[in-house]
């Protein structure tokens, strides 16, 4: 079967091409196919700290909205996006749960969940399924890894105002008491997806060999597991839980059947955020592309992010920068990092556009969801979220507006809403009140 | 009876109420102890505290009832925070009235022995996974350990092949946040086949290619450690070479090219090879950061095994440079630096070698001659045998416990298909992949005793753990690692519980080398001091910062805090000490005379020297500041965050606007000054009052921990004043200060060692726990062999509470 080659267009990827790799057969790649049923894929894209508001905010609501300084960057993409206003989580707030707030966002985000102090006694780690996670059952089943997740804001080492730095690491949550860790290195997001560059014989023997290993480690748990007795063994069950899943991914990549030509593996981080962020959206591109995952979630800055953006004039942290205080020159650097962040998120949409898959591209097939759980990071509100949806999920909902909802509607409903799109409609998530009602493009 | 007297001698604690299960299950009653004779101190409390803390005030949500002193344990989470507030006379606030000293200590003794009577009564061990995942450096020790591999490189360092822990409340083992999901499992999947296949040296692995680039900030004027001398520059990648075979050193540079230069490659400081570049290179005119055209390639033949390549350029005796003026910048005029060096390899392997990870792996041979070889693949029997022997020995090191034929039976499959598929050595590599992804390797299982195992009913049951289970955690504790066989064999022979071998092995421990993760690990996470590695002090503002200014920062606190350790200094001398550790580079940037070289060596330091102890220190000083400059507030935090264990809630969100200058003169104002406008607000001053002053005391010293007198053009005031009065002046004042309050040092000390120790946040119930260790030290001039050991022979180090279920 031919398929077309496609460098992207990076240096990190040029050096050579030519890695084949086992991969299914794309319906992109079958001109004229008849009944064409596109496949979902689902994108949750995290930005930290809260925006500048009346920057992100359009005054005019419809399909008349305009571009916001901070929206600017989606022009290209304007009729592919829907701007939704006053939602909010306020299951962030303290509840007399004292600090934490910005953890509390990044966890009440995809659940609609009040993160507890976990430090405090008789508190345990204890969230819920996100909803990246409840899609990625659903629709990911059959794909080889059904849900990744990218951050590309280094993991904190420091303190997180209550401490419960796992909860601003990560917005995926496999289960109530199980996040997911975040993936960093362009070159081990590479292997993860394509495999660690060996012909897809060597890929084969290593799926074989990992299948043995995992079969063998299902026995072992079993007997560690009985010597345990009565005792808490919830680590083990998390672990035999891992083990299977990972057999089950193995036996799908076995069912693969087609070929694909892949650029070769990145090697290091770029040491420019903007290249390092798109070099990582790129790969999510060629995953979607190969079918190989449909739903991903990416940290693009973390709840109490240090990091500095020098380059686009912001010496200054992110989170230090977000307290701007109404100082107007804070402010105007906070709204440039919220501007580069909308950039690269735009960046990342063109690319799905750009992509064709089926009667359409990538990018009507897909849903994107972008924003945080803070609202206004100079005062910690988690009301009136920036959110924006990319997509129509195949002609699920009307694009290219500005919906705004009255102030405190529960971003839950919102996720609702999604979820029965996904196909898995649920009764509630969270502080959750009823569906958000989106206009169909199509009835 | 006899473990249970055992028990009480562990626990330093002379009075022991209620029931303790042994190991053997015999229940044992003790016998009350006489109350304590101190007369309940109601008055004080009566007369002091209850004006606010009453039912009806509620004042900071505390509500002290003299009357319930009559049972102080049936209130131990409260009373344990008014302790903590009258041994720190932190209550009643400052201008309140106050009792007398004797009072204050008279009340808390009074608390303090309750408490610990009532723990005793009712002990609650906190709830601890019997399960505990490895963390990322426990893991990382422990295959250094199993396998004798170290200084992996790039391509397979644990540290990028495995998720970072979280971090959380200063420690990454923490057990019930070191969660497992499939992408763990992935993850351990690729690192258990990359480090067998590594450590084994299989000839058909692929190619690693391992960049090391040189930040533009690396100044290349002076000798690199661990390179020859006469030479500039470069740099010296340690590393483990997997096979004998060919390996690609490459070589690219930056700037300069104009002048004829000596390119110098060395393995083990021996010359490997020498190229001479010069204008041909192409590299005129070139900036910072530039590359010149070709890189240079170096092909060597290595043997297998850890090795120093150097690449570096040979000294030429005419004047260094003129360039001193300009720190920052890599490239010397004329001169060229190296921008990147790149390790490929291996290529056109000779043979398996015999590196010091296939001598710790095969304690036995194959009799068969060409089993090895994987061409004529032996069933004879005696290769099986010495697979079996070369299996268990690893399995019992990386199991922690003596190997099962069951655990043996989990490994054998895949040394027969290894095996078949190309040889011996194949095979034992197989066996290894398994091994390092087992749940025994991965997790440290604690089991409850076998009268315990099905028995709700004896929910809260405290027993002690096995030796086996107490050898994993006196080596997780100590080295981040696994036993080794030494103390492996004292725990099967069933020893260890026994106090004297058990303080035998603790010292025994503390004198290896591996114990210098109580640094690395245990140290390094309590002060922050990784955060110094994502610090970028300002280019411009402090141009004489660079990567080795940072190196040499952070090796400062390693060898002086190493050297408190093992030294059996007391830890007070973290904050006291008249010495400290310097190379050429860090004696100018602390303007100390007559240190010259690149190598460190301990210093004493002057009379009055600002630089004594950790708050002296360029490390602890960069870390709690900005990019662009000092922070008191952060510096008064990270004090009484890591050195009082009384850290401030973070700030509201909505903080107005500090003003920089004067409201009616419009002359700008000093930090201090600035900062006197958020004290004056009530909801800031609780906090700032006892912050603030911390840091102005540390003025002195700038963002990157130089010496300075002006801020600006202001003359530098480091006088600081507690709420209560107390007036420091400059970092000597502060040390005195701190010095005054030294329990609470030892006590922070005392937490954050118990905390990592077990593996799980500290709660009130933990607090007589702590005194307890506190007395033990104390008795042992508190250092830091008699915390570990204090540590070792507490209650939630030696036993565990049966959970509800």
């Amino acid at each position: 079967m031919f398929i077309a080659k496609r460098a992207l267009p990076r240096r990190t990827f040029l050096r050579a091409m030519g890695t084949v790799v086992a991969l299914p057969m794309l319906d992109a790649m079958v001109p004229a196919l008849s009944a064409f049923t596109p496949t979902r894929r689902f994108g949750f894209i995290y930005i930290a700290n809260g925006v500048i508001q009346n920057q992100w905010n359009p005054a005019a609501t419809g399909a008349g909205f305009e571009l916001t300084p901070i929206l600017q960057p989606f022009a290209s993409v304007r009729d592919h996006i829907n701007v939704i206003g006053g939602l909010s989580h306020l299951q962030a707030d303290t509840f007399g749960d004292g600090t934490g707030d910005h953890p509390r966002s990044s966890a009440v985000w995809l659940t609609g969940i009040h993160a507890y102090d976990r430090a405090k006694p008789g508190v345990e780690v204890r969230l819920a399924t996100t909803v990246d996670q409840m899609i990625a059952e659903k629709i990911g089943e059959t794909s080889r890894i059904p849900s990744i997740e990218l951050s590309v804001d280094y993991p904190t080492q420091g303190s997180c105002d209550s401490g419960d730095c796992f909860y601003v690491n990560t917005v995926s949550w496999r289960n109530a008491t199980t996040p997911n860790p975040t993936e960093s290195h362009p070159r081990l997001v590479f292997e993860r997806l394509f495999g660690d560059g060996g012909s897809a014989a060597a890929r084969e023997a290593r799926n074989r060999s990992d299948g043995s290993i995992l079969d063998s480690l299902r026995s072992e748990v079993a007997r560690v597991t009985s010597s345990l007795g009565a005792g808490d063994k919830t680590k083990l069950g998390e672990y035999l839980d891992s083990v299977r899943e990972v057999e089950r991914r193995i036996q799908h990549a076995e069912t693969e059947p087609a070929e694909i030509e892949l650029p070769e593996r990145p090697t290091d981080v770029p040491e420019n955020f903007d290249q390092y962020t798109k070099l990582m959206l790129d790969l999510q591109v060629l995953a979607y592309r190969a079918d190989i995952t449909r739903v991903f979630s990416m940290i693009m800055s973390r709840e109490l992010s240090s990091r500095t953006f020098a380059h686009i004039g912001v010496p200054e942290q992110h989170h230090a920068v977000s307290h701007h205080r109404n100082d107007p020159e804070l402010i105007a650097k906070k709204a440039k990092i919220d501007v580069n962040q909308a950039q690269l998120c735009a960046y990342f949409l063109e690319q799905l556009k750009a992509a064709p898959d089926g009667d359409g591209t990538l990018l009507d097939h897909s849903l994107v969801l972008y924003g945080g759980g803070m609202g206004d990071g100079n005062l910690h509100r988690h009301a009136d979220l920036p959110c924006l949806m990319a997509g129509t999920l195949g002609g699920a909902f009307k694009t290219g507006r500005h919906l705004r909802y009255p102030l405190n509607t529960p971003m839950s409903n919102l996720l609702l809403t999604l979820l029965d799109a996904a196909g898995m409609p649920i009764e509630k998530l969270g502080d959750s009140t009823g569906r958000l009602p989106l206009e169909p493009l199509s009835v | 009876m006899s473990s249970s007297v055992r028990i009480v001698v562990a626990l330093s604690v002379a009075a022991c109420v209620g029931v303790v299960i042994a190991r053997t299950g015999d229940v044992v009653a003790q016998e009350p102890a006489s109350r304590a004779a101190t007369p309940a101190p109601a008055p004080m409390f009566t007369q002091y505290c209850v004006t606010c803390h009453n039912a009806r005030l509620k004042t900071a949500g505390l509500v002290i009832d003299p009357a319930s002193l009559s049972d102080v344990g049936a209130g131990a989470e409260m009373w344990e925070k008014v302790v903590r507030k009258l041994r720190t006379s932190a209550m009643p606030p400052a201008g309140a009235p106050r009792p007398d000293k004797p009072t204050y200590d008279a009340v808390a003794t009074f608390l303090e022995t309750e408490l610990d009577r009532a723990s005793i009564a009712h002990p609650q061990l906190g709830k601890l996974p019997l399960v505990h995942r490895l963390s990322r450096t426990e893991y990382q020790n422990a295959v250094r350990d199993l396998l004798a591999v170290d200084a992996l490189p790039n391509e397979v360092r644990i540290d990028l092949l495995l998720s970072p822990d979280n971090v959380s409340s200063g420690f990454d083992n923490i057990a019930d946040l070191l969660f497992v999901s499939p992408s763990n499992m992935e993850r351990y999947l690729d690192a258990g086949r990359k480090i067998a296949r590594f450590a084994v040296g299989d000839p058909a692995m692929p190619v690693l290619v391992n960049i090391h680039k040189l930040e533009a900030e690396h100044p290349q004027d002076e000798r690199v450690d661990d390179l020859p001398f006469g030479t500039r520059g470069g740099l010296a990648v340690r590393s483990e070479f997997p096979v004998d075979g060919t390996y690609v050193v490459k070589v690219e540079l930056a700037g300069g090219g104009r002048e004829r230069n000596d390119l110098e490659v060395t393995v083990d400081g021996a010359r490997a090879a020498l190229r001479t570049i010069g204008d041909e290179g192409g590299g005129r005119g070139r900036g910072r950061g530039a590359a010149t055209a070709a890189p240079l390639e170096f092909p060597l033949q290595l043997k297998a095994g850890p090795k120093v390549v150097g690449v570096s350029f040979v000294q030429h005796s005419e004047a260094r440079d003129e360039n001193t003026l300009r720190p920052r910048m890599r490239s010397r005029g004329t001169q060229p630096a190296i921008a990147s060096v790149t390790i490929s390899g291996p290529f056109d392997v000779k043979a398996s070698g015999d590196s010091p990870s296939r001598k710790r792996i095969f304690v036995c041979t194959p009799s068969t001659r060409f089993a090895r070889s994987g061409q004529a693949p032996s069933s004879d029997a005696s290769d099986l045998d010495c697979a079996r022997k070369i299996l268990s020995t690893l399995a019992r090191r990386a199991y922690r416990h003596p190997i099962t034929d069951a655990d043996l039976q989990d490994l054998l499959p895949f040394y027969e298909s290894g095996r078949k598929e190309g040889g011996f050595d194949r095979g034992i590599q197989r066996a290894i992949e398994r091994l390092l992804v087992s749940s025994q390797f991965l997790f440290r299982i604690e089991r409850p005793p076998a009268n315990l195992a099905g028995g709700a009913n004896l929910a809260g049951t405290v027993y002690r753990v096995s030796d086996l289970e107490l050898a994993s955690r006196l080596s997780f504790f100590i080295w981040s690692s696994i036993p080794d066989d030494e103390l492996l064999d004292v725990a099967i022979a069933g020893r260890l519980k026994d106090p004297k071998t058990l303080e035998q092995q603790v010292r025994r421990m503390l004198a290896d080398p591996r114990s210098e993760s109580l640094v690395t690990n245990f140290a390094a996470q309590w002060l922050f001091l990784r955060d110094i590695d994502a610090k970028r002090p300002d280019e411009i503002l402090f141009p004489n910062f660079d990567e080795t200014l940072r190196d040499a920062l952070r090796r400062e606190t390693e060898l002086f805090i190493g050297s408190i350790f093992r030294e059996n200094r007391n830890v007070t001398e973290l904050l006291t000490a008249n010495y400290t550790f310097l190379n050429e580079r860090l004696a100018a940037h602390y303007r100390i005379p007559n240190v010259k070289g690149s190598y460190f060596r301990r210093v004493t330091l002057p009379d009055g020297s600002v630089r004594g102890g950790l708050l002296g220190q360029g490390s602890i000083l960069t870390l709690t500041s900005y990019s662009t400059r000092t922070s008191p507030v952060l510096r008064g935090k990270w004090v009484l965050e890591n050195l009082l264990s009384s850290a401030p809630p973070p700030p509201p969100p909505d903080i107005p606007a500090l003003r920089t200058e004067a409201a009616t003169t419009g002359k700008p104002l000093t930090m201090r000054e600035a900062m006197a406008q958020h004290r004056a607000n009530p909801s800031c001053a609780g906090c700032h009052a006892r912050m603030d002053p911390i840091g102005f005391a540390m003025e002195n010293l700038d963002a990157v921990g130089a010496w300075r007198d002006l801020d600006g053009f202001n003359t530098i005031d480091a006088v600081g004043v507690f709420p209560d009065g107390t007036k420091f002046d400059g970092v000597a004042g502060l040390k005195k200060e701190l010095l005054r309050q030294s329990d609470q040092f030892v006590a922070t000390v005392a937490e954050k060692l118990l905390m990592y120790a077990v593996g799980r946040n500290l709660q009130y119930y933990d607090a007589p726990s702590v005194r307890a260790v506190l007395r033990d030290a104390a008795s042992r001039g508190n250092t830091m062999p008699a915390l570990v050991l204090a540590v070792v022979k507490s209650r939630p180090f030696q036993m565990r509470q049966a959970a509800a279920e």
